[in-house]
């Protein structure tokens, strides 16, 4: 686990196996960190499906659902966000520079129905994205603000 | 004496969790150990004193192995084997703790004379696992190893 952030801000490192079903995990605790900020049920529960969701992309995607890689995730709490980064070890590369496509196009065949789970995200936090990681793999991002604007 | 059995095998799976050195992050350690022990399919009530344990000795990592430095950080690491969780939780050592410490008998005259209560952590973590060792971690810390083994 080798992710760092130098700050007085409070943070919990996770790293879990890259095997599906430790999301699960990721997401109790990411959970337990967001409550301790002061986040409210809802908006636990949106980020625990987000992370979720999250999590399963860097274990079936960025790690290719290679056994013995892990996925490690960064959480940080500032003023006035929550930010989580998951970082896998890039088996594969996200095209992170993809629009993420309207549910609707989707169902009228005109994109995809792949990629549901990255449009899922995008709904249920403030801000989501792949950020540059210059010690390789993916790295995702989500922010959730303690009060909107 | 010898050293303590790998945690690390192949059939292993490793959860690693670093927390702030300050109170109230033990709640994370007890949400991520109990998910982990649910996926495991332990009982409830032994879920139950698993965090309890766990809660005890973040505290006590927080409290006297960092002595409240909160620039330093507790390493909570979980292993789930078929049969048992080990659970180990190591502080960065600002404070060593001396073996009296970690072998207590409390005597329940000193507890309610006591002004903080405390004193009954230690007494209570080897009450609720299976096993329980101190050693020093690799950092140099203190290390509280606590097995917790999976009936089925």
């Amino acid at each position: 686990m080798t992710l760092q952030m130098a700050t007085s801000n409070p943070f919990i490192e996770l790293s879990v196996p890259s095997e599906l079903g430790y999301e699960k995990i990721a997401r109790d605790a990411v959970a337990a960190f967001a409550r301790r900020l002061g986040c409210d049920r809802e908006r636990v529960e949106d980020l625990k499906t987000a992370l979720s969701e999250a999590c399963i992309n860097a274990i079936e995607h960025g790690n290719a659902s290679v056994s013995g890689l892990r996925v490690d995730i960064q959480c940080t709490g500032m003023v006035d966000r929550l930010m989580v980064e998951v970082r896998d070890y890039g088996v594969r590369r996200y095209p992170g520079d993809m629009p993420v496509v309207g549910i609707d196009l989707k169902l009228q065949g005109l994109a995809p129905r792949r990629g549901m789970g990255l449009m899922m995200i995008s709904q249920l936090v403030d801000e989501a994205g792949f950020t540059e990681n210059t010690e390789g793999g993916n790295r995702f991002r989500l922010v959730l603000y303690f009060r909107r604007s | 004496m010898t050293d303590p059995p790998s945690d690390n095998g192949p059939a292993e799976r490793v959860i690693e969790l670093r927390l702030p050195s300050k109170l109230g992050y033990e709640k994370v350690a007890m949400d991520t150990a109990s998910s982990l022990a649910r996926r495991m399919g332990f009982v409830p009530e032994r879920i139950e004193a698993l965090r309890t344990a766990i809660a005890e000795a973040v505290t006590n990592a927080i409290e006297h192995g960092n002595a409240h430095d909160s620039e330093m950080r507790v390493l909570v690491m979980l292993t789930a084997r078929e049969d048992e969780l080990v659970v180990r939780v190591a502080d960065e050592g600002r404070k060593q703790l001396g073996q009296e410490q970690t072998a207590p008998t409390p005597r329940i005259e000193e507890a309610l004379t006591r002004q903080d209560k405390g004193g009954w952590g230690i007494w209570l973590i080897r009450e609720l696992m299976d096993e329980v060792e101190f050693t020093t971690a690799p950092s140099g810390g203190n290390q509280v190893r606590m097995v917790i083994h999976l009936e089925r």
